[in-house]
């Protein structure tokens, strides 16, 4: 059983994201294969050198940067949202991997989560 | 595939901010009606307010957390409220209350707090999870 959780919304605005990657995070625990793709404005997740304290908020990149040590498989960056807001892969935390399509993502795996 | 399916139903709306819990409640009642199964229901997020003791509408208005807990009562489903989501959010079993010292309770019954296990236990048993998301 593959899980795919997608974050389509930007971080710092509501606790569903964080609350998505709990759950990615726990499948994970549970040595359930699970990735997160993240598509439209949910590509800032992926921002190097994310400074939230002035939001008095953690950072979610701290978070992401856990991810392979928890056993999240991958994390997925929708290709196209990231050219819309002018994000190159250099610009995005290590290990992120660009997709081209997001219909063949979803298709390779059994199910897939949106964030609330 | 089985005739009879298991169903797992996650809710991450809030009642009275969406219609997620009202929405839930009438497929809920429709996967019975229809000789299927609900194995758990699943409080997330914002969705745990489901699971207050105390909300108090007005009576002309439904009582979401209480017609939910009565068909959960009724048909004997096992329901979660995730503790990290809950916590955050004042909703409170005895155990939690006492753990950190807090002035009451108000998980409604039959409503347990458990973690994210559950969650994860519902995709593997499961023949099917439904989500109900409150519009962002």
């Amino acid at each position: 059983m593959s899980t795919l959780i997608i974050i389509d919304q930007s971080p710092y605005g509501s606790w569903a994201g964080r609350e998505a990657l709990d759950m990615t995070f726990s499948l994970a625990a549970f040595d359930q294969p699970a990735a997160l793709l993240f598509v439209g404005p949910g590509v800032h997740w992926l921002c190097q050198g994310q400074n939230a304290d002035n939001l008095g908020q953690k950072s979610v990149e701290k978070n992401l940067s856990a991810a392979s040590m928890f056993g999240v498989e991958d994390i997925l960056a929708d290709a196209g949202s990231c050219a819309r807001y002018n994000l190159a892969i250099e610009h995005l935390i290590s290990g992120t991997t660009l997709v081209e399509s997001i219909r063949d993502t979803i298709a390779g795996y059994n199910q897939v989560v949106f964030a609330g | 595939m089985p005739d009879t399916l298991g169903y797992t139903f996650v809710i991450t709306g809030a009642p009275w901010t969406t219609q997620a819990p009202q929405s839930a409640l009438s497929v809920a009642r429709a996967v019975l009606a229809a000789g299927h199964r609900i194995d758990r229901v699943f409080l997330y997020g914002e969705g745990v307010h489901l699971a207050s003791s105390l909300a108090s509408p007005p009576s002309d208005e439904h009582n979401w957390p209480h017609l939910w807990s009565a068909f959960l009562t009724e048909h004997e489903i096992s329901a979660v409220a995730c503790i990290a989501s809950a916590l955050r959010r004042g909703i409170v079993d005895p155990k939690e209350q006492a753990r950190y010292e807090l002035e009451s309770s108000n998980l409604r019954s039959p409503f347990e707090i458990a973690g994210l296990g559950e969650w994860v236990e519902g995709n593997l048993k499961s023949d099917r999870v439904l989500y109900f998301h409150g519009a962002n």
